[in-house]
């Protein structure tokens, strides 16, 4: 929508699939854990490093609904948190 | 690792708890506008759907469905001045340093070298799932974001969903 108005946007996602799915103008997937699309804490060299990666994807996209793979490695094995939040649903 | 289904996974999970099928959004295409200048001169906003608020704001409900909710974020919110409230993601390292979902201070620090132009005045937070009200959304809610962005000539968006 915003983009549509004339805004050029970029999605930072964790979801490849799920952006995979709504396919937004611009996306670029790291694959880390939902709750570190810029990585870890206080890493501020990899949180530039991604804003950046996003922010030049916004140069660089010449087909609408691209999706580019960073090449981060989160460097351990993560799961999908079903967190509280779906554990009270099943309540 | 080979990335995360989570639809497929969240699929089972609402089959297995006798809930009807999840009707995902699935767009074929997208539009796509070119930046109208280069990076070093736009003005850059971001959004976080991560149930991220201000500390002198209401805490978003973790439990709310259709909370179409939108804050905006004034620039120059310091980092440490954020609470989330949000129950479908892990946000421990996020309350440590909201720079892992909303990386505020390194846009600030870009806007600084002039690899951007300026921080738009306002970012925005909301929009934090649980939102079974496309209609809404796509009518009201998202065109009210836009306006928004054109009033204050906001040239690229980064969204952060979570």
């Amino acid at each position: 929508m915003v983009e549509a108005s004339g805004i050029p946007t970029v999605v930072v996602s964790t979801g490849r699939d799920l952006s995979a799915q709504v396919r937004p103008p611009r996306t670029v997937f790291v694959n880390f854990p939902m709750g570190n699309p810029f990585g870890r804490p206080f890493n501020t060299a990899q949180q530039r490093a991604i804003l950046l990666d996003a922010l030049r994807a916004l140069e660089t996209v010449e087909q609408g609904g691209a999706m580019i793979d960073l090449p981060y490695e989160w460097g351990e094995n993560f799961a999908m948190k079903l967190g509280s939040g779906y554990q009270a649903k099943s309540a | 690792m080979e990335p995360i289904q989570y639809a497929a996974r969240l699929n089972e999970f609402y089959r297995s708890q006798g809930f009807p099928p999840y009707n995902w959004t699935i767009n074929e295409g997208a539009p796509l506008m070119r930046l109208a200048k280069p990076l070093g001169r736009c003005r850059i906003a971001m959004l976080t759907s991560g149930g991220v608020s201000r500390k002198d704001a209401a805490p978003f409900n973790p439990q709310a469905r259709n909370d179409l909710r939108l804050d905006p974020i004034d620039r120059e919110t310091p980092a440490h001045f954020f609470a989330i409230n949000d129950d479908y993601y892990n946000h421990a390292d996020a309350d440590r340093d909201i720079n892992c979902i909303f990386p505020i201070d390194r846009l600030r620090e870009l806007a600084a070298e002039g690899v951007i132009g300026e921080v738009a005045p306002h970012h925005y937070s909301g929009f934090m799932g649980r939102i079974y009200v496309r209609t809404a959304v796509m009518n009201e809610a998202a065109p009210a974001l836009a306006r928004k962005l054109r009033e204050e000539s906001v040239d690229a968006f980064v969204l952060v969903p979570a």
